[in-house]
């Protein structure tokens, strides 16, 4: 068994609701023991891919394989191997930790025996032991994520679809959950997540960007940052970003330079350009004409934020106004 | 069908019961306040109707005949008149809301063996004091009648027994006190029991809102084992509630309890996954707890109150209607609750509603399980 296992492959996948193409000729590959990424806008068709990977929603055209076994809905037997956090919140909140836990882990069929050493390893990993009797309204959004995703994978699942799992989640709580997906991971088997945070999807292992419905880009971080940027970035920092940013622009429109694109970062100010030196000489000018100090200009590894921002801006043209 | 998946929905169910104070109040205490409340509100006690008696035939029959119907708490004698525009008179004053004309031969008549002509005229405006006079003059005047023959047919040598024929009408109400509470609480029995259904109705509904549909679609748990595990724990419940009715019922109505117990409680729990596969038909299809509970309404309360018979006699109903009382759960178990309480008929005769309250809840379930997706659209 080696570790690049297909465990599931979408081909094709296309969704209407009506005269609305949610999801358009979407393929990707997951494989074992990796975090596949779908990183994408709210509304993307990030949500329907996902429903359309687990058989709760038929694709209008394509096909969609997990483990080997075709879902199209009449797939319970493969069922079992699969692991599922919705979207929205899916535990019982009237009903305790361990009720919650406990009924997932019946629902999965699994024996008295079994269920009992997986509910207690569910809540060591998620750190809810001792938490047991709490009624799950009554715990914070970070352990009700956490205690969701114990839920989904007691059933030790091969494949593990997750839907914005971090969604509302404050960052130490999102890192922690972060922690325990790589505890899963590292146990070989695949998930699946879908997010619309930038710093998440520096986490996966390979990504997809997801625009309309349409995957746009796709591979391992440092593949999309390769083949996606139009250029480098060069990074300038200066004690006035947002005047700087108003003379290149002016520049800019004035046809005295070129460049793919312009972003403030903080106080620094990035510039995509496929023609770093040049462009480099030209800001020096512009800035020493306007008697603005530069603290340091220099080339700098996009990140992915850098990535995905030029990625939808290249996408434009299919862009309306919703 | 996994008696695992079964038990995990069902334990679950029950944990929801238990938590949710306001689901617990419906299911258990619903019902009983329910009958106390339909029962003041809708029993007509109508007492001491005034009645005008013109009496043509002027014997002792016929005097003790008057003494007779108007003995009760139900009828009074307001006046004894000579003429038919007297009684007119009165009606229009609103004096009397009945009056008993006792034709000439009378005491003839019934002596011989003969029909006997009783004439009621009642005040149309007010049908329902009215009408109760008519059918409680018409009960005395049997009863009356019965005994006057009775005596008649001992002087005559006649064994007794040979009255029987005649006295089937009188055999046919179990209800000597003539108080129509008796024979209502029997009957919205039925109707409270359905509250079970509206809950189950709703915990589908509940699924589907709170997104936890999606993860049990996902699951291997199958739609029959989803769908029965949802209905058992509100059987129980509604168990509870057959066993705490009957005893409101004998001790604060003080409704007789003719039949046997156990074969109530298992009819019951017939009626009940009968009534709660309806609801579930319902959750089914509604995606929301309120459209769910709108729904329950039209499809389980309402024909619930109109179509079984409880107040308004199937055989008086058109074709249509009649044959969807059919198909409905309380039609039959307002027979088996009237028939146990009042009668003590046991399964011997009610084996035929059994039969159909199985039938209707099998069916209802299967209905559910082929319309139930496991799908999301």
């Amino acid at each position: 068994m080696n570790d690049n296992q297909i465990t599931g492959r979408a081909e094709n996948l296309v969704k209407d609701f009506g005269d609305f193409r949610a999801v358009n000729q979407v393929s990707f590959t997951l494989h074992k023991g990796e975090i596949f990424g779908f990183l994408g806008p709210n509304g993307s068709g990030k949500t329907t891919t996902i429903r359309m990977m687990l058989g709760l929603l038929a694709p209008t055209q394509g096909r969609v394989e997990i483990l080997g076994t075709e879902m199209d809905g009449q797939s319970s037997s493969i069922l079992p191997r699969i692991g599922y956090m919705s979207q929205r919140f899916s535990l019982y909140n009237d009903l305790t930790v361990l009720q919650n836990l406990n009924y997932y882990g019946q629902v999965y069929g699994l024996d008295s025996i079994k269920r009992k050493l997986q509910v207690q390893e569910a809540l060591a990993i998620s750190g809810l032991s001792g938490s047991e009797h709490i009624q799950t309204k009554d715990l914070s959004g970070g352990w009700r994520q956490r205690l969701a995703l114990s839920a989904a994978i007691l059933h030790q699942p091969e494949v593990l679809f997750l839907d914005e799992p971090t969604a509302g989640v404050d960052p130490v709580s999102r890192r922690s959950f972060w922690d325990l997906l790589y505890t899963l991971v590292a146990r070989g088997i695949s998930v699946f997540i879908t997010t619309h945070y930038m710093d998440e999807a520096e986490h996966c292992h390979r990504l997809a960007f997801i625009q309309r419905g349409k995957i746009i880009a796709q591979g391992s971080l440092k593949e999309i940052k390769q083949t996606m940027m139009p250029g480098q970035v060069l990074e300038i920092d200066t004690d006035q970003a947002g005047k700087v940013i108003r003379i290149l622009r002016k520049a800019y429109q004035n046809g005295n330079i070129d460049y793919k694109d312009l972003e403030l970062h903080g106080s620094l100010v990035h510039v995509i350009t496929p023609q770093v030196q040049s462009l480099s000489r030209h800001i020096k000018k512009l800035l020493k004409a306007d008697k603005i100090t530069l603290n340091s200009m220099s080339v700098v590894d996009p990140t992915l934020e850098d990535v995905f921002i030029a990625c939808m801006r290249d996408n434009v043209p299919e862009v309306h106004n919703e | 069908m996994s008696f695992r998946h079964l038990w995990a929905v069902t334990r679950k169910e029950i944990q929801h019961i238990f938590r949710d104070r306001a689901t617990f109040i419906l299911v258990l205490i619903t019902p009983t306040v329910v009958l106390l409340l339909m029962t003041y509100t809708l029993a007509v006690n109508i007492e001491h109707v005034p009645l005008a008696v013109l009496d043509y035939d002027q014997s002792p029959t016929s005097r003790a005949f008057i003494q007779r119907i108007t003995a009760g708490e139900d009828l009074d004698l307001y006046s004894q008149v000579d003429s038919i525009a007297e009684i007119e008179d009165m009606l229009i004053q609103g004096q009397v809301k009945a009056a008993v004309i006792i034709s000439p031969g009378f005491s003839r008549d019934l002596l011989s063996l003969q029909g006997i002509d009783l004439q009621v005229i009642i005040d149309g405006t007010e049908p329902e004091s009215g009408g109760f006079a008519v059918e409680h003059i018409g009960w005395r005047a049997e009863a009356f009648a019965n005994e006057i023959l009775a005596d008649q047919f001992q002087i005559q040598g006649i064994p007794l027994e040979s009255l029987q024929p005649i006295d089937l009408r009188v055999q046919a109400w179990f209800n000597p006190g003539l108080k129509p509470i008796i024979d209502l609480v029997p009957g919205l029995i039925s109707i409270v029991l359905g509250f079970p259904a509206l809950t189950v109705a709703l915990t589908l509904a509940r699924e589907h809102e709170h997104s936890t549909m999606e993860q049990l679609l996902v699951s291997p748990i199958k739609r029959t084992d989803l769908l029965l595990g949802k209905i058992v724990p509100y059987i129980l419940v509604g168990l509870l509630n057959v066993m705490l009715i009957p005893i409101f019922a004998i001790l604060w109505f003080r409704v007789p309890f003719q039949g046997n117990f156990l074969v109530f409680i298992a009819l019951s729990a017939i009626f009940l996954f009968a009534e709660l596969s309806m609801g579930m038909v319902i959750g089914v299809f509604m995606k929301s707890q309120s459209a769910a509970l709108a729904m329950s309404f039209l499809v389980v309360m309402f024909p619930g109150f109109f179509l079984t018979g409880i107040f308004f006699p199937i055989t008086a109903m058109p074709e249509i209607a009649r044959l969807e009382s059919l198909f409905l759960p309380g039609t039959h178990y307002a027979i088996i609750t009237r028939g146990v309480f009042l009668t003590g008929i046991g399964l011997e005769t009610l084996w035929p509603n059994a039969v159909m309250l199985l039938i209707i809840g099998t069916a209802f379930i299967l209905i559910s399980a082929l319309f139930f997706k496991k799908r999301l659209a």
